[in-house]
């Protein structure tokens, strides 16, 4: 396993995360549940973009790991 | 016409009568709080009874004193309602029996109470030791009522200033293999929801005895064939495992990268998740 690899297991799980969220929030019941959960959401999102260009840039200096 | 059918005929009437006058007083004439309500109870009762077994000859007159005692403890209700002096004459008030852990035994008297019958009372309540009780009180229904002193109540979340996600009432969505659909608006799904949910359980509607869905959109059911094992609903408690592993990825991609400003973006992102973690532990556990 290379590290690009990883990091990139690593942002398909965010990306999970982000769309069970997502989930969560829209069918919670209580509305602070709600809240929370959309708001941790948001933050997961900022995590994914800054793992995404990571991954980019990985890919750039080692190309041979592109998928 | 034989006594017998005699006796049935006026049994369904005075059924019908006392289910009439119990609606028109409430739930509260079941509970019996009052006075009124508990002597009217008893009275309406045995006049019925008297009534049906034919000891009193007229029919009438027994349904005329049910709607007397019915109507007196009616308007014995209505004008409680709008006086607290009245209230306080006709249902009565209760008896502070305990206070500060001290049993105050002038007002135990005017109960005429006796310690073993005040102790037998608390012990129902699961209180033995009368030096655990900070304030009882005797209700007009005979009952006690006691809270414990602090140090004696059991601990909640508050006392451990734990921080507790707040749930809504479950709802029940199926029932006997049926949709209730007013359940199923009051949680804000549809049937296209509920057909997706159980296929993703593998269970078929007909199938399924009781469903309920909690405050997150959870769904949990309880099938006629007791022999199939249905999963729980994990989706919490795995999404804050994978919560922390992607946590910990980060926290490792951060020592294992040279580059000096990668190694800042993945601890940032790192601390990010952590916080989420915090935030979200009360809403993911259990």
């Amino acid at each position: 396993m290379t590290i690009a690899s990883n990091v990139k297991q690593c942002l398909s799980s965010i990306k999970g995360i982000e769309a069970q969220l997502a989930s969560l929030a829209l069918n919670s019941l209580d509305k602070e549940s709600k809240v929370i959960f959309h708001e941790t959401m948001l933050t997961i999102e900022d995590v994914k973009k800054d793992l995404q260009y990571r991954v980019l840039e990985l890919e750039r200096q080692e190309p041979q790991f592109k998928a | 016409m034989p006594g017998w059918t005699y006796i049935i005929m006026r049994s369904l009437i005075f059924l019908l009568l006392l289910f009439i006058t119990t609606k028109i007083l409430g739930k509260k004439q079941i509970s019996e709080l009052s006075f009124f309500e508990y002597i009217g109870g008893i009275t309406i009762g045995s006049i019925a009874g008297e009534v049906v077994t034919g000891l009193e000859s007229n029919m009438f007159h027994g349904g005329l004193a049910i709607a007397v005692f019915g109507a007196v403890t009616y308007f014995v209700n209505y004008f409680s309602m709008q006086s607290k002096k009245f209230r306080d004459v006709v249902e009565g008030k209760g008896t502070v029996i305990i206070k500060d852990g001290k049993v105050l035994e002038e007002n135990l008297k005017k109960e005429r109470y006796t310690i073993d019958e005040l102790s037998a009372l608390l012990r129902q309540k699961d209180i033995f030791r009368i030096a655990d009780v900070e304030f009882a009180v005797m209700e007009t229904r005979g009952n006690v009522s006691a809270l414990l002193k602090k140090e004696n109540r059991p601990l909640t979340p508050k006392d451990l200033q734990m921080k507790m996600a707040n749930e809504k009432e479950p709802q029940t969505i199926i029932m006997d293999g049926n949709i209730i659909d007013e359940a199923l608006r009051w949680s804000g799904k549809g049937r296209g929801w509920l057909y997706t949910e159980l296929e993703k359980l593998g269970v078929t509607l007909d199938n399924v005895f009781l469903g309920q869905v909690d405050s997150y959109g959870e769904i949990t059911v309880d099938l006629y064939d007791d022999q199939i094992q249905v999963p729980t609903p994990a989706q919490r408690p795995l999404l804050l495992a994978t919560l922390k592993k992607t946590q910990a990825d980060l926290e490792i991609f951060s020592l294992e990268t040279d580059c000096v400003k990668s190694k800042a973006m993945y601890k940032k992102n790192a601390a990010l998740i952590q916080e989420a973690i915090d935030k979200l532990t009360p809403f993911l556990i259990g």
